[in-house]
């Protein structure tokens, strides 16, 4: 009995060890070792510490190769954090990174909120942090780099504007809005309203859907309740947008000649629906081009160059959005 | 396998005169000392593969990251060893955390101490009058708990997340999370200090006895003037305490919480006290198999971390460690009964004794 059990043991510490090791191996020919980072300035090759938000998500897998290349075409060292969704997580990672000495810092934060420390630990290092989209937290950030979300809505109400001349409906539409909290978010539906109050309609209805696709059906589905007539729907992110779309099919009506529904973030799922017809367009943000916008703002920090803000108030830099319709949405789909 | 040493840290094998000639035993080295073996074998291939694992930030980074963990699955693995276990301590911290930033605004350093002990006790107090008064069963009422915690945090936080503004930075408040104690981190310390307080009220107080004898066999217990429910009452206080000690650790560095803080910690802190040696079942908990394995999946964690390993493999290397260390446990504790078995009915004596 001794011998099995001891057996047992043995071979279990060794698979332990195995599997430790061979999670090490792979990783070291990842090459994402960079045991010679020099902390140091100078003429030195600067090394850029990028920690995001979640890797398992398309949008940060697209932002990750928009800053990992434009940090390579600089010659840079690039080191890379996952913050796995988890403040803890990002905290930990984000001061690692300082730790090792990277040179400058890029971060798109699971929590804005969670920005202090890390920031009060740059400032200490006299690093620079440039902070790509999500939000700033109140923090001494350098810049952050957000889609021109006001530009997109203003975009999103002429072309609505438009496709309901087109469509001859009614001068009534919807606004679907993001959790207040949001506060970019917000400023999509802000330049929506704006535009299309100046094109001469009534927003007959405006309401929060959190974000969330299930609200986002309920609130078009009452709103349909109180105004049959409604001919256009603008939703804060796509999944209401895709949902509103729904909410407008089960009431026996399209999303595109009845009631233009456009969302946006460029989502697949917005995407795929736009192709099949099941929704009017969406305003796709460009995440690799923001990742590519933080390194040459991380370059022209670390040079102690002036950052051209387009808000200088907040230090925010804007990324241009592009709306996707039927006519175009085959360039985004692959 | 039953024999109240094992209940809790390492006994001297000179000491147990039950089992006379079985010291160099694999089953009772692994018992205490497997886990941390384990860790001893996991920082040696860190210091191998890892160019950077000795840096002393690196270190104090792990040290730090493991105390909120650390500290609750103390107090775990004390509830465990009585024979119950929390699973709200997640909505406990949330919470707690919420409560703390609030009260920080409120009335500053001294205030959020204090709510962060107070809150965490009252949580405490909660689930042991649940338990032991309402009798509901621990899996239960602790669960139930986790929704009803993590709930008021979530309505406290409805209009934005609890945080500490940038303007505090230099506060006290704001220093507990990043001091280091002669290049120790704070954090850390607090760590090593409840698990010292734990091991003397284990082994040196009259009550730790109680919590071990409930713990091991209710029953024989009970007959011998036990009171399980104020035992087991302060047990649970002890976590919601622990938690409150945790929070001020946790919150001091991340500075935000709202009621998702720390989504699933309930699990890491019972994998934790499981990979120590603590058993489900009640009654059997290593404070040191608990101190070894947080650092374990810390370090584990760092490693992982440090090589670019892809966030779904950390995943599964710990799940598969949590369950090779349990398979090992398993499979001891069955070839010990059919031991146990064999001596009951057995005609002869074992070859040991």
């Amino acid at each position: 009995m001794k011998i099995t059990k001891k057996w047992v043991a043995t071979a279990a510490l060794a698979t332990v060890t195995a599997t430790v090791l061979t999670a090490c191996s792979t990783g070291d020919t990842g090459g994402s070792g960079g045991d010679d980072v020099a902390s140091s300035g100078g003429d030195e090759q600067v090394t850029v510490g990028f920690s995001v938000y979640d890797m398992q998500y398309e949008f940060f897998q697209y932002m990750e190769e928009g800053t990992r290349s434009a940090a390579e075409a600089k010659g840079w060292n690039f080191e890379l954090h996952d913050q796995k969704s988890d403040e803890n997580e990002m905290v930990t990672g984000a001061q690692a990174l300082l730790d090792k000495g990277v040179d400058v810092l890029i971060i798109s934060p699971f929590k804005p909120d969670a920005l202090g420390p890390i920031v009060a630990k740059a400032q200490e290092l006299d690093v620079p942090v440039i902070i790509d989209d999500i939000g700033g937290g109140g923090v001494p950030y350098d810049a952050i780099v957000i889609s021109d979300n006001e530009d997109g809505g203003a975009q999103a109400a002429e072309f609505m504007d438009e496709q309901i001349q087109a469509n001859g409906g009614s001068k009534k539409v919807v606004s679907i809005t993001c959790e207040p909290s949001a506060v970019y978010a917000a400023r999509r539906n802000v330049g929506f309203v704006d535009e299309i109050q100046k094109l001469g309609y009534d927003v007959v209805t405006e309401l929060s859907g959190n974000s969330k696709a299930e609200e986002g059906y309920k609130i078009m589905k009452d709103a349909l309740a109180k105004d049959p007539d409604v001919a256009g729907v603008f939703a804060c992110n796509d999944p209401m947008g895709v949902a509103a779309a729904n909410a407008i099919k089960d009431s026996g009506l399209s999303p595109v000649s009845d009631v233009v529904t456009v969302g946006f973030n460029g989502d697949a799922e917005a995407l795929t629906a736009i192709a099949d017809d099941g929704m009017s367009a969406t305003i796709a943000q460009d995440p690799t081009a923001m990742g590519e916008l933080t390194v040459d703002l991380a370059d022209q920090a670390v040079s102690g160059e002036e950052i051209d803000y387009d808000n200088a108030e907040e230090r925010e830099v804007y990324q241009p959005v592009t709306l996707v319709d039927a006519d175009n949405v085959a360039d985004y789909l692959q | 396998m039953t024999s109240p040493d094992l209940t809790t840290a390492p006994t001297p094998p000179a000491s147990d005169p039950s089992r006379p000639g079985r010291r160099l035993d694999f089953g009772s080295f692994w018992d205490t000392w497997g886990i941390t073996s384990v860790l001893v074998l996991l920082v040696l291939v860190a210091v191998a593969t890892t160019p950077d694992f000795l840096a002393i930030s690196n270190l104090q980074s792990i040290l730090r990251e493991s105390a909120y963990l650390g500290i609750v699955a103390c107090a775990m693995t004390v509830l465990i060893i009585n024979g119950a276990f929390d699973l709200s301590v997640g909505g406990q911290l949330a919470l707690v955390s919420v409560l703390t930033l609030f009260a920080y605004g409120v009335g500053g350093t001294g205030l959020a101490v204090v709510t962060a002990l107070a809150a965490g006790t009252a949580c405490g107090m909660v689930n042991g009058f649940l338990v032991t008064a309402l009798r509901v069963p621990p899996f239960v009422a602790t669960l139930g708990m986790l929704f009803v915690f993590r709930g008021i945090a979530y309505l406290l936080t409805q209009n934005g997340p609890a945080t500490l503004p940038y303007t505090e930075v230099d506060s006290p408040f704001a220093q507990i999370g990043s001091l280091n104690l002669a290049l120790v981190p704070f954090p850390f310390v607090l760590m090593v200090v409840v698990f010292g307080l734990a091991y003397v009220l284990l082994r040196r107080t009259p009550t730790g006895r109680r919590i071990v004898a409930f713990g091991s066999s209710p029953v024989a217990a009970r007959f011998s003037g036990v009171s399980a429910a104020r035992i087991r009452f302060v047990v649970f206080a002890l976590v919601g305490l622990a938690v409150g000690i945790a929070t001020l650790t946790y919150i001091t560095r991340v500075w935000t919480a709202d009621g998702a803080a720390q989504d699933g910690f309930e699990l890491s802190v019972i994998t934790a006290a499981v990979l120590g040696g603590a058993s489900l079942q009640g009654g059997r908990g290593s404070l040191v198999g608990t101190f070894s394995a947080v650092l374990l999946v810390t370090v584990l964690n760092d490693v992982l971390v440090a090589h670019g390993v892809d966030a779904s493999y950390q995943n599964i290397i710990l799940g598969t460690v949590l369950i090779i260390a349990l398979a090992i446990d398993g499979l001891r504790t069955r070839f010990a009964g059919v031991n146990l078995l064999r001596r009951s009915f057995g005609p002869r004596t074992p070859k040991a004794a």
